[in-house]
Order: C-alpha cells, then structure tokens, then sequence
C-alpha cells in the first residue's frame, strides 16, 4: 500500500505538472515555466522516469480493476459511514414524521398510515436511487451541467404557467408525482457552479469568470422563484451560491460587495413594497407568544404552536408518540414543522441526537469530498452536502422563530416523496464522489 | 491535468464546515435549549392550558329537612341536553337533528335549527330535562349515528334540579333556587354556601377541534356534595299553621295576606311560620293568586311584565319578617309588662275609664273601642277589658323615657337577627331625628300599640319573652346543619339576648293573660284543657288600601301555651279583614285556638283540665243498639267519639261501653252486628305511670276507653292506677278507670 500510495501520488504530480506546463506555456503565462519548475517535486521526479513508468503502468491495472469492479462491488470505495448516516437519517425520519401525522391523517383522511405509507413507498424507491447514482460516474455531469440548468431554468419559467395555490406557482404536477421546481434548481445551481467553479478554477479570482457567470445565472434564479415566489428557496440559493463561489475561489472582497448590495436591495425592496407577500409572513416573526391582533394571532398560529410543542419536551420528551400537540394544534406536523414534535416528544436530548446526527452528516460529507479526486467533486460533494446542512440550520430557526415562517422542509423528515427521492438521489452522487475518494483504500 | 482539491479549496471547504456546525447547527442547540429549558416551564404551561378542556361537574345541592327529618327541599339528577353543532357536515343533518329533537324537547324546530347553524362545541338546548325525555334523546342519538352517520353533535350533561316534596309548604321560609342551582330566596338563599357544595371538575385532553384525544389524560376531582340542614320547623306544625290561616282568609276575605309564626319560647327556635297565601315552590314563577293573574293577563301586553315581576316579588316577600305593622292592644302585653316591672302598678291599681281620655291638656280626647267605657277597674281587669284609656294613663306612669328602655329592651328596635333574608326594621317614633323622642301624645298612643311599627316576628318574640321567664332570645330556623356524610358541622345553640323583665314579672303576667284568655278580650282563643295565655290587637292601619272607603285594619293575637309552663308562643295576624268581622277578636283568635288545639295535641303538650272542664268532657254514651251500622256510625261521629264494629252485620246488635256509661270525649264505642263478633277480645295494657295524654292514646290503641279520676287541674298527672289489670281479656271499648295523681309532691296523694 505504502508503495502504491507514493506511485500514485508521483504520477499525480506527473500528470498534474505535464498539464500545467501544457497550459501555461500555450495561454496565460509563456514565462511562468521558469518559476514554476524551479520547485523541488517536478526536478526530483524527471530523472525517476523509467522507475515511474513501470510504477503507473501498475497503477493502470489498478484503475483497470477499479472500472472493471466499479459497477459490481458495493463495498468498493462506497463511504459506509455517511451511508450509514443517511440510513439511520431515513429511518428515524420516517418514524418521526409517521408519528407527527398520525392525528393529522387520522382526523383529516381517516387513515393514520396514509402519510407513512406513501413517505414509505418514496423512501424505498430514493434509497434505490441513491445507491444507483452512487455507481454512476459524476464526471458525466461535467456535460449535463448546462443542460440541466437550462432546463431548470425551464420547469421554473413553466411552473409560472401552472395552476397555482394561493397564488403560489411551485408545484409542477407530472401525474405520476409533482415536484418543486425550486428543488431542481437548487440541485441544478450547485452542478453548475461546481462545475464552472472546477472547469475554470485558475480564472475564478476574476471578475469576468468567477463573478459575472455566476451572478448573471443566480440573478435569474432569483428573479424566477420571485415570481414563483419562493422567498426561503432565494435565501437557500444565495447561500448556496455565495457558498460555491467562496470555494471556487473567488477574492473575499465581492463577499464585501454583495453583502452591501443585498443589504441596499432588501431595504429597497421593502421601501417598494415588493416584499409584500414576505412581510405579511414576516409580521409576525419573533412575536407569536404576544397577543396583538386577532388578525395576527392567527397568522401566528403555527409558530406558536411550534414553540408550545418545543416547550413542553423538556429535557427529556413526553416519549416517543406522546405529543400531543400534533393532535390539530400545530398545522401540518408532518412538513416543515416536524422537528417541533420530535422536540416535543424526544425531548433536547433526543433533538441534540438528532441534529448530531445530521452535523455528522455534515461533516462526513464535506470531508469526503474534499479527499474528491478532482476539483468537480469536491465542489459538488461540498455543495450537496451543505445544502443539507444548510436546510437543517434554516428549518430550526423557523421553527423556533428565529427566522420568518418561510417554507423550508427538513431533509429525510418532513413528508414529501419527490423531494425525498431527490433528496437521496443527491445523497448518491456524493456517494459516488465519496468511490473515488476512497479509491485508495483499495 | 491535474484536477485535485487545491489547498485553498480545501481551506475555504473547511471554513465552510466549521460555519454550518458551528454557527448553524451551534445557534440551533443553543435556541433548543432555551426553548426547552429555560423558557419550557412557561410553553408547556400555555400548551396544556389550550389542551385541557375543564368541564365542571354540578355538586348536589344538600337535603333541608324538617325538625322531624321529613324531606322538604331536595335535589335530583336531571340533564341537560346540549348541543356540539360544529361536527355538522351539511345542512341535512342539521334538519333531520332539529327536527327529531324539537319534537321530543318540545322546542321550536326553527330555534333549533338556528342554534344548529352556530359553529360552537357548545350551545344549550334544554336544561333540566327528566330521564325519561334523556332516554328519548338517547335513542335518537343512537338512531341517527346508525341512519344518518351523524355523530358528536348532541351531549348530555348530568344536572340537578330542586324538587320540593311538599309544595308550598313553608314555602317563604323554604324558598327556591334559581336556573343555576343557586338560592334565591328563604332558607336556601341564607344557606346558600352550606347547601352548594363544591362543583367538582373533569380536566380531559382535547385537540384542537374540541374532541377528546385519544391517550388517556382524564383528571376527576369529584364534586362535594352540599350539606343538609335540618331545620326547627315541623312540617306538621307547619301545615296546621297554613291550614288555618287559610281558612281565616277566606271566612275572614283577608285582604292582604296573612302570617301566622310559632316559636319555642324557652329557645327561640321557630316551630312554624306561616305566611298565606303561599306558593307552589316547584313552581315559583307561577302567580299562586288566581285573582293576581287573572288581572295581570288582562292588563296591556307591555305592562304585563313589570306587573308579573312585582306580584311575583309580593308573593315572595317574607310578610312574618318583610313587613310592619302597627301591633295594637298586643302591645299593651309589653306596656303592662315594663309597668309592672317598673313597680308603677300593682294588679291592685285601678283605672277608670270613661269611653275616652285626654292624655294632657290640649289634645283632643282619644276614644276606647268601649264607647261607653269600662268605669273603674284594676290592672288585670283593664288588660282583660284591652281598655285604651287605661294603658294611657298606665303608660304616662312609665314615661317616655323607660318606654323607650323597654321597647329596645324587648328588641324592637333591632332586627331579631333570624336566618332569613330580607328582614325590616321598626319605624319608631323619631322627633327631631333622635329615635326614642317623643312627644306625650306619642307614648299615650304608643302604649296601645298605635303609631309604630314592628314586625310579626319581633312581637312574637316580646310575648316570648315574657312567657319564659323575661329572657328575649334570638329566633332561629336551622337546628343543624350535616355534612354529606352525617357528621355535625353546626348546630344552633339557643341565644339570651338579654333579661328584659324579672321572673316575678313573667309569672304575674303569664296569670293575667291566661285570664284574659280564658274569661277577657282573648277568650276566642282558648283551648279547654291547655292554658291558653293570650292577647288580642285590632290596629288601626289608618290607611285604606283595599279602596273599600275604610281604614283599613290588621286584626291579630299573640299568645302562649300552657300558661302554667309556657312552650310555645304563637301570634296570628291578619291584615286587612274586609268581610263582617275585623277585630282581633273575632277574626285572629279563633284561628288562633283552631292552631293551638291541633297543634299543642300533635306536640304532646299535656291537657290540664279544670275539673269543671272534666265534666263536660266526659260524654255519656248512647244507646245504639238496633240502629242501622252507618247511621250508628254517623251519630257516634257527631258525639264527637270513635267508632269500631265487629261483625258482618248491617244492624247493631250490642255495643260496648253501654248506654249511659260515661266515656272520655274522643273514646271509643265498639259495635257488633252479630253474636259469633262478640268473642272479639283484647288485653288490657299497662296504663300506669303515664301522663293523661299518653294513658289516653295507648288505650286508644287497644280499643279501649279511659275513665280519669284523681283529676286536679294543677300540676303535671301521672295515672297510678287501673280499675282492669294489665294482661287480663276484655272485649272493645271497655272503659277502664284510670287514677291519676299530680307529680308535684310524693306526699299530696289525690
């Protein structure tokens, strides 16, 4: 192994060195050859050449095994613990969010099962998915990058065009099942920032690659789910977008700029009323527990139900199935505000464990993908990872009104099959990340 | 080319991380734990204050019973039928609801409907509703959950409802109670907070729709029950005192009411108190008065209601304690009485009497209802005459001053502070502001009674009084009051107020009123046999209410019996006479004997005849022999003496006692309609060491008949002997010689 581990690596340098010498010497810096190899590796490594080659026609075989069992073995190069963890994740979820529906099922279909037995079906057919994905090579979507942004761009512009609900265009309605079109955009953003991020990392400090790019497709992103509207996928996006551009490297000092801009634009936006819809959600952020207007107090219902259920789990919960807030009190227990009845029934000990899990989620995750054979992986692995985080963190401060009741679901608990089915089928391409990265465990 | 992570990426990747965790998912567990822990207490707090549903469960409301522990007020369970219509589904169900329970709460359908169409858990359809009517609604419940699937809608919720056994009796001492349980009059508005009861609660989980959940989280704290309060009254005593009042009102066409009280004198407790006419209580927003109602239904639609509410506040009102009244010549009880005392009279003083007297110079005559007047007459005579004149000039040798003593000391000028709601004060004279000042006219009409005003009960209370001994007591009507479980939680212990006058005093006067009663003004009310003491009041009321064109009069009497021991006092007082008769004398004291000779019998107080009195009371028995049995029966009736046969008969052929024998009045004469009857025997019981009441119903009970000798008119009789010994076999009606000798001293045999 050890032997293999400095083979690899040197023929890594090698392959990684002869590009950038390629490149260098054609475009950007016809001088820089001079700099460059006067670095100790590249001069230490030529005159080992024979040595070397003998070494990676070895390393071929390897890689020849590796394609050869890629598709057969799942134990080849698949990260156990993070697949564990989206496992034990499903599991628990699916639990949870049987729990929290039961009353809600029982009183609205006069079924208890019925949102169990759907989330079940959707769960099984993700997992499927997600190990599926998990074999097959990201790289390809290096090309389906812009197909499937331009395609996302086009659900959205469509989604306008479908039947709304409460004025709201987000569900596209495909028969079989209807998704968010949001949730496509999202997965669609990442891909093709981390792919623009990986393609042309060496530019990503400039302006006109690393900056102009990305905001043109995010400014139009933004400008769709406002139509749609869809305020808490815009703050997913931003942070998302901003996210992969911090990555991909780009100079901190737009991070500067944008966050004076989007400061200067929500101020004008609320100076122009066009956050209308996002206010009146907003009204009655942090003030659910204060009696002001019937008219509020309504709005407010949900939110403060949430906090009641929080409350009243205490350290140790009032036991799995025991909630008693979930019996009409707190709307829709099953979606967005789901993690309130898991806080009232587990308890903080139960929800510290939880989101342990998810932080370990996090953290397998990022990790994983930063040990990515290319730039692309990492990106990407990062990029989906996070977006799970980032849902996570969102979603609880909503429920403990710490942000606005916006609309964010938590990842493998609330109900929702489409969007759990994505939810694992991403989970697989970082699986499928996580094969290369591993590679050398071989 | 090489396509690896650069060391920036992975520096900013791991700046990425260390933010999700660390400000993410860091601020989550730090707002978790707040939520949870510090702020916990007060959410779950406000969560289970809107999970919880309270429901109260009505507390049965305590027993009152009589003295004798016969039911007067009680609660049974009733329901009330209530409505959910929020689990409606549509318009249909709300229809066929309606209807069906319209028609068996006997409401209006489209009220129904109306409530239906309410988005409540809860609207009241009925209350009060009787368990035949909840059976009722039971099987609609159950028909229409299995015909129309329409479920939830109707509750039935347990109620209590008052029911008062005996109607009206007592009623203004009684009272009721209200929609809510609650008391609204009498006894059971006074008592209110002992008969309640605590309300106990049912604390069950709900969801947000107002349904039960499905966990177990049911919390009952039982209801306490309310506790029983006996009372002083006897129902019995209570009912001979309506029964009369009500006859006098109609002999007498009463015009305004009539009340009639009867006290224990040596307690104060109040034995009865009447008040006529009464009331249905298990219905008292019914006008009793059939005249009242008649009027009020004649009267303009608008001014119906306010006539309906004041004759219904007229027929609650407590006249024994609500109401006062000028208490005439049975005042002078008290005048002669603080005179007495006082020592400015003897028995011996005369006065005289001209028909009219002028009380100082200046003033114009007042007359005595005796024209003619009495002429010259000592003290006893002049209260037996109820001379006006006389208690004038009795009543200036008191003074102003010791009048005023004496009247507050007698506590007229307090309330008497009885159990009841809704007592009056005096109206005493008050010149320049100052009660107690008055002027010589003033007391001159005082000391007959004219001019102030007092009530019923108060004066019932004087008399007293001076029946006891001179101690004025508190009245009171509960005896005890029990909680649910029997135990004691208060009993009334008798109140002295004050010694008003000396023994000496009370004796004296106790002599001179039975005087009166038996031979004076107050003649027409005396029982033979029961030392009737008494004084009769004709008052002036100086108004005319009744719009006959005269002033109208209250016509009463307060007495007491036996004179000798008195034990109760009762007064009887009409107001407003409006037929031939009005004085106190002819109107009130004949109810007033009627009352004492059932009354005093039924409380076994002894009769203690004068020998005179004997005599007439001994009826000789007549020859029946050969009479048709019902016409036997009818005459033996009419002698006012019992009657028994034997046999099967149509014709008397024999009887027992014989003809000529002498039987006591109400014994009994057994008659045989045929020979093989006559074998008939019973056994002679023990008739010694009895008083003359008791020897007299334990022979009743054997059929036989009592012959008293030894008889004395004074002091307490015990039989000491029998002329048939105990065991032995005699026939029906045998009159048995019984000997009685007095109590009062071994040695004083016959």
């Amino acid at each position: 192994m050890d032997n293999y581990y400095t083979v690899r690596q040197h023929g890594a340098i090698n392959r990684y060195w002869a590009a950038a010498v390629d490149k260098t010497s054609q475009k950007r810096r016809p001088a820089s050859p001079a700099k460059r190899p006067s670095g100790k590796r590249p001069s230490s490594s030529r005159p080992a050449a024979p040595q070397s080659r003998q070494r990676e026609q070895y390393a071929q075989t390897v890689n020849k095994r590796r394609q050869k069992f890629k598709l057969f073995s799942a134990r080849l190069g698949l990260d156990m613990p993070f697949c564990v963890l989206i496992v034990v994740l499903l599991v628990v979820g699916l639990i949870m969010m049987f729990s929290a529906s039961y009353p809600y099922a029982y009183y609205n279909d006069g079924n208890s099962y019925l949102y169990l037995s759907r989330q079940l079906k959707f769960a099984v057919v993700g997992f499927i998915i997600m190990i599926l994905a998990s074999y097959f090579d990201y790289h390809h979507l290096h090309s389906l990058s812009v197909p499937i942004l331009g395609f996302s761009f086009i659900l959205l512009v469509v989604v306008l065009f479908l039947p709304s609900k409460n004025n709201i265009h987000r569900w596209v309605d495909i028969g079989l099942f209807s998704f968010q079109a949001s949730e496509v955009m999202k997965f669609a953003l990442i891909l093709f920032l981390a792919h623009w991020g990986s393609v042309n990392f060496r530019q990503m400090g400039t302006f006109k690659i690393g900056v102009l790019p990305c905001i043109i497709i995010y400014g139009i992103t933004v400008f769709l789910l406002y139509l749609e509207p869809h305020y808490s996928c815009i703050v997913i996006i931003t942070m998302l977008t901003g996210m992969m551009m911090f990555l991909s490297g780009v100079r901190l000092r737009w991070f500067a700029i944008a966050g004076g801009l989007i400061v200067a634009g929500v101020l004008l936006m609320a100076v122009t009323g066009m956050l209308s819809y996002a206010m009146e959600r907003m009204d009655g952020w942090g003030q659910a527990l204060i009696y002001t207007t019937e008219g509020m107090w309504q709005t407010t219902w949900q939110t403060r139900n949430s906090l009641y259920a929080i409350g009243s789990g205490g350290l140790w919960g009032l036991g799995l199935g025991q909630s008693r807030q979930k019996y009409l009190y707190l709307p829709e227990p099953q979606n967005d505000f789901i993690f309130a009845i898991v806080c009232e029934e587990l308890g903080l000990v139960g929800a510290i464990i939880i989101l342990m899990i998810f932080a370990a989620l996090v953290w397998r995750g990022i990790t994983l993908s930063m040990r990515a054979k290319d730039k692309f992986g990492t990106l990407l692995g990062i990029g989906l990872t996070a977006q799970v985080g980032l849902q996570v963190v969102l979603n609880m401060l909503v429920i403990t009104d710490w942000l606005p009741n916006t609309g964010i679901t938590l990842p493998f608990f609330s109900y929702g099959g489409t969007s759990l089915v994505m939810q694992l089928a991403q989970m697989g391409i970082v699986l499928s990340i996580s094969r290369t990265a591993n590679i050398e465990k071989v | 080319m090489s396509k690896g992570p650069t060391v920036r990426l992975k520096r900013r990747s791991r700046i990425v991380l260390a933010l999700i965790l660390v400000c993410g998912f860091g601020a989550v567990i730090f707002r978790l734990a707040h939520l949870m822990l510090v702020e916990g207490d007060y959410l779950q707090q406000k969560a289970v204050y809107q999970q919880l549903t309270d429901t109260k469960i009505s507390a049965k409301r305590g027993t009152i019973y009589d003295s004798t522990g016969k039911v007067l007020a009680k609660s049974a369970t009733v329901w009330r039928v209530v409505l959910a219509p929020i689990y409606f589904e549509n318009d249909d169900e709300r229809l066929i609801v309606s209807k069906g329970l319209a028609k068996i709460l006997d409401l209006k359908e489209e009220d129904v409907y109306e409530k239906s169409q309410k988005k409540l858990y809860y609207v009241e359809l009925k209350r009060k509703v009787e368990s035949d009517v909840r059976d009722r609604v039971l099987e609609f419940i159950d028909k229409i959950k299995e015909e129309n699937k329409i479920t939830d809608v109707i509750n039935l919720l347990p109620d209590y409802k008052r029911y008062y056994p005996l109607g009206s009796t007592g009623a203004t001492v009684i009272g009721f109670t209200g929609a809510d349980d609650q008391g609204l009059e009498g006894i059971e508005y006074m008592y209110d907070s002992f008969l309640t009861g605590v309300p106990g609660r049912m604390v069950t989980a709900k969801n947000a729709n107002g349904t039960n959940m499905p966990f177990d989280y049911e919390q009952m704290i039982a209801a306490q029950d309310g506790n029983d309060i006996t009372l002083t009254i006897d129902s019995t005593v209570q009912q001979f005192l309506e029964k009369h009042l009500e006859k006098g009102i109609e002999d007498y066409m009463i015009y305004n009411r009539a009340v009639a009280i009867m006290i224990d004198v040596n307690t104060g407790a109040v034995l009865g108190m009447a008040v006529e006419n009464g009331y249905d209580l298990n219905d008292p927003f019914e006008v009793s008065d059939e005249k009242v109602k008649k009027a009020i239904a004649e009267l303009a639609e608008d001014k119906q209601q306010e006539a309906l509410s004041n004759a219904l506040t007229a027929q609650w009102r407590n006249k024994a304690i609500g109401d006062t009244y000028y208490p005439g010549s049975v005042f002078k009880v008290c005048t002669a009485a603080m005179a007495l005392e006082e020592g400015v009279v003897t028995t011996e003083s005369t006065f005289t009497c001209t028909g009219s007297y002028v009380p100082y110079e200046g003033v114009k005559a007042i007359g005595c209802h005796n024209l003619g007047g009495h002429g010259t007459q000592n003290f006893v005579q002049a209260l037996c005459n109820s001379c006006n004149p006389a208690f004038m000039m009795i009543g200036q040798r008191v003074g102003e001053e010791k009048f005023y003593e004496y009247y507050k000391a007698f506590g007229f000028s307090e309330k008497t502070g009885i159990d009841l709601p809704g007592e009056s004060e005096d109206i005493f004279f008050d010149e320049d502001g100052i009660e107690g000042n008055m002027w010589p006219v003033d007391l001159a009409v005082a000391s007959f009674g004219q001019n102030f005003a007092i009530t019923p009960l108060q004066m019932v209370m004087a008399v007293s009084s001076i029946a006891n001994g001179g101690k004025l007591l508190k009245p009171y009507l509960v005896a005890k009051i029990t909680d649910s479980e029997g135990n004691v939680i208060r009993q009334t212990e008798p109140v002295v107020k004050r010694q008003v006058i000396s023994e000496s005093t009370s004796k004296t006067m106790c002599e001179i009123l039975e005087t009166n009663a038996i031979k004076g003004s107050g003649k027409n009310g005396y029982v033979a046999g029961y030392r009737i003491a008494g004084k009769t009041g004709t008052s002036e009321k100086k108004i005319d209410l009744n719009g006959d064109g005269e002033d109208d009069y209250i016509a009463s009497y307060c007495g007491f019996a036996p004179a000798d021991n008195p034990q109760v006092a009762l007064i009887v007082y009409f107001d407003t006479p409006t037929g031939m008769y009005y004085y106190g004398s002819q109107v009130a004291a004949p109810v007033f004997a009627s009352m004492m000779k059932d009354i005093l019998p039924y409380l076994g107080v002894e009769t203690q005849y004068t020998d005179e009195e004997l005599q007439k009371l001994d009826v000789t028995a007549k020859s029946y022999i050969g009479k048709a049995l019902s016409a036997a029966e009818n005459e033996i009736e009419q002698d006012g003496l019992k009657h028994l046969s034997y046999g099967n008969g149509d014709t008397v052929i024999s009887q027992i006692p014989e003809s000529g024998t002498k039987i006591p009045d109400g014994g009994t004469v057994v008659l045989y309609t045929d020979e093989n009857s006559k074998d008939a025997k019973v056994v002679v019981p023990d008739l010694t060491n009895l008083t003359m009441a008791e020897a007299n119903r334990k022979a009743a009970q054997y059929n036989l008949n009592i012959s008293i000798s030894g008889a004395t008119s004074s002091g307490e009789l015990l039989s000491v002997s029998q002329d048939i010994a105990e065991g032995e076999q005699v026939s029906p009606g045998t009159v048995i010689t019984v000997q009685f000798r007095t109590n009062s001293g071994d040695d004083n045999v016959m």
